[in-house]
């Protein structure tokens, strides 16, 4: 029960980028395109999954003082072991996100994770942790690469969906309209909750 | 005192045991990444200059560029090579396919980070197919009063294209003795 | 052009074209979070100076005299985060004990430093640049001035938009758009002000 607890509140009640506002860099800067958004949801959800259970499994034996130091080491690990294996088996994706693989490292999403839920609690909750901020991380990832392709390219995964007379809003795909987007995401959810 | 080299021994051990993990994990995609790129580059020649065998030579300055010969009947089809400079942001490598007469075939940009909605257009079709017929005077965007139509937005990095295909040309006649 | 040209090249680019906040989307967290007054946004941004141009000096001197000669760039990642995390902590000992004053106004932001993209990905920016020419790669020079002028580029953001928010507090606005909200369309709009600078040609 507890299990299921864990993992839905990254979802919803305590999505890590609508609601607690972390990990922006990436959020704004790869989802151009939902493909690029699915694969960084994805790669990080991976490393926030593996490095939330080594660092559940080690919480006896990781002295207080360095505690940070050594999360660093065990997330910089994974980040490596993802940025080779998608150089490796996906590398178009590799390519389009570029930079923003190492960079998962600073992730604020994963290193908070760390130190406020697995330093603290058993290997199996961390794991529903993981998962759920994890998906719940790609999932908004997803929803802001969705609104982005769609007015800027009039595409979806590449798909058009916009009748052919859609004179797409550039906008949405550069900067700005990242920020813009986000800013107006966030404004809708602040006015759903004000509602209730 | 003793408390922190205890500290910096466990320390190490962490980085130690990653660092064995990461090397374990490198030799097993290092081959796979090498492999899938070389693979790639042998499927973009083809693509450029089709039924033809390419044979490696060097520019005078230690780099690349293949003589495409006809597989059937062994002439000199013309010569492919990676022409390659700096954008808008970071370097755009473009494989090109040139004739006899060193005029553009066709064209394949392979490697940009330019802005994705912008420069990033450079890989389309139609901005590529642009290229093809032109020599190595005739690489001038519509800003500088040439017959490339340049991507909106994006002048810089039709340019760099551009400027880094005439670069190459000029690179392979020298190869060539000057012809 | 001399040396002396090409370093305002770029700075130029450092901080107006390719603004790290504005147009490469990194130290999001803290140019949103930190920027809601003035002075601390300003504490925050010398810090993050400090720390770049350093980090970029160290990081470069690992990258070339240890990963590239010893065929280890796999460790790339896992080398760098550690030298800027222990960068930092030094750099707060030494401030602590010598410049107390210097560490009160700086000493709360330097621990969120760590975290912060822009620092690891000026790093990782630096082994891959090119210089003007577009062949030669990065000098030990280029990479901690590189370092020194992206951080000037965020501070010079992140000031202004403090300077900006500092205002917003008076403005009357729907409920659900003040803070966050209203912080995020501002930054799209001063990102579409940058784009006046893209294509510049020095």
């Amino acid at each position: 029960m507890n299990f299921i607890k864990e993992l839905s509140k990254g979802i919803v009640k305590e999505n890590p980028i609508f609601v607690i506002v972390l990990g922006l860099c990436p959020t704004l800067a790869v989802t151009t395109s939902v493909d690029n958004g699915l694969g960084m949801g994805l790669a990080a959800t991976f490393v926030l999954i593996c490095s939330n259970i080594i660092i559940s499994l080690i919480k006896d034996i990781t002295p207080v003082k360095i505690r940070i130091p050594i999360y660093i080491v065990v997330i910089a690990a994974f980040v490596s072991i993802v940025d080779m294996a998608m150089a490796a088996y996906v590398p178009g994706l590799h390519k389009a996100l570029g930079l923003f693989i190492p960079l998962i490292v600073v992730n604020c999403i994963i290193l908070g994770r760390a130190e406020a839920f697995a330093s603290k609690n058993s290997m199996m909750d961390s794991l529903a942790d993981g998962i759920g901020m994890g998906l719940g991380f790609t999932l908004s990832l997803v929803i802001i690469a969705s609104i982005r392709e769609i007015l800027g390219n009039g595409t979806w995964l590449k798909i058009a969906v916009m009748p052919k007379t859609y004179e797409p809003m550039l906008v949405a795909i550069l900067a700005p309209g990242a920020f813009i987007t986000l800013g107006f995401l966030m404004a809708l959810m602040n006015m759903m909750k004000e509602k209730k | 005192m003793k408390y922190y080299i205890k500290l910096s021994l466990i320390l190490l051990v962490f980085c130690a045991v990653a660092s064995g993990i990461l090397a374990y994990v490198n030799s097993l995609t290092e081959p796979v990444i090498r492999d899938r790129k070389a693979k790639e580059e042998i499927a973009t020649r083809s693509e450029l200059i089709p039924e033809a065998d390419f044979t490696e030579a060097k520019f005078a300055d230690g780099s690349l560029y293949y003589i495409a010969t006809s597989t059937a009947t062994k002439d000199t089809l013309g010569y492919t090579f990676i022409a390659a400079q700096n954008g808008y942001s970071g370097k755009v490598q473009t494989m090109v396919g040139v004739d006899n007469n060193l005029q553009v075939i066709k064209i394949k940009v392979i490697d940009q980070s330019e802005t994705p909605g912008l420069g990033a257009n450079c890989t389309g079709d139609a901005f590529q197919a642009q290229f093809a017929g032109l020599g190595e005077a005739d690489m001038l965007v519509d800003k500088d009063g040439g017959k490339i139509k340049s991507l909106s937005g994006a002048t810089i990095t039709t340019r760099t294209i551009a400027n880094s295909i005439a670069a190459q040309i000029a690179a392979l006649k020298s190869a060539r003795g000057g012809r | 052009m001399g040396y002396i040209g090409e370093i305002f090249v770029m700075a130029m680019t450092a901080i107006f074209i390719q603004n790290f906040v504005l147009a490469r989307f990194l130290g999001l967290c803290p140019y949103l979070g930190v920027s809601k007054k003035l002075d601390s946004a300003f504490g925050m941004g010398m810090a993050v100076v400090f720390v770049m141009t350093m980090a970029s000096a160290f990081t470069f001197v690992i990258y070339k005299y240890l990963l590239v000669p010893y065929n280890l760039l796999y460790l790339q990642t896992i080398a760098f985060i550690l030298t800027i995390a222990a960068l930092v902590q030094f750099v707060e000992m030494v401030i602590q004990k010598n410049a107390p004053a210097l560490y009160k106004s700086l000493g709360v932001y330097l621990p969120l430093i760590t975290t912060n993209c822009a620092v690891l990905g000026v790093a990782i920016l630096n082994t891959k640049a090119m210089r003007t020419d577009g062949i030669t790669a990065y000098n030990f020079l280029d990479a901690v001035l590189n370092g020194f002028f992206s951080g000037v580029g965020f501070t010079f953001v992140l000031l202004a938009m403090a300077g900006i928010r500092e205002r917003l507090e008076f403005v009357d606005m729907p409920k659900s758009m003040r803070g966050m909200p209203i912080a995020l369309i501002l930054a799209g709009i001063m990102a579409l002000a940058f784009y006046g600078f893209m294509g510049f040609k020095i």
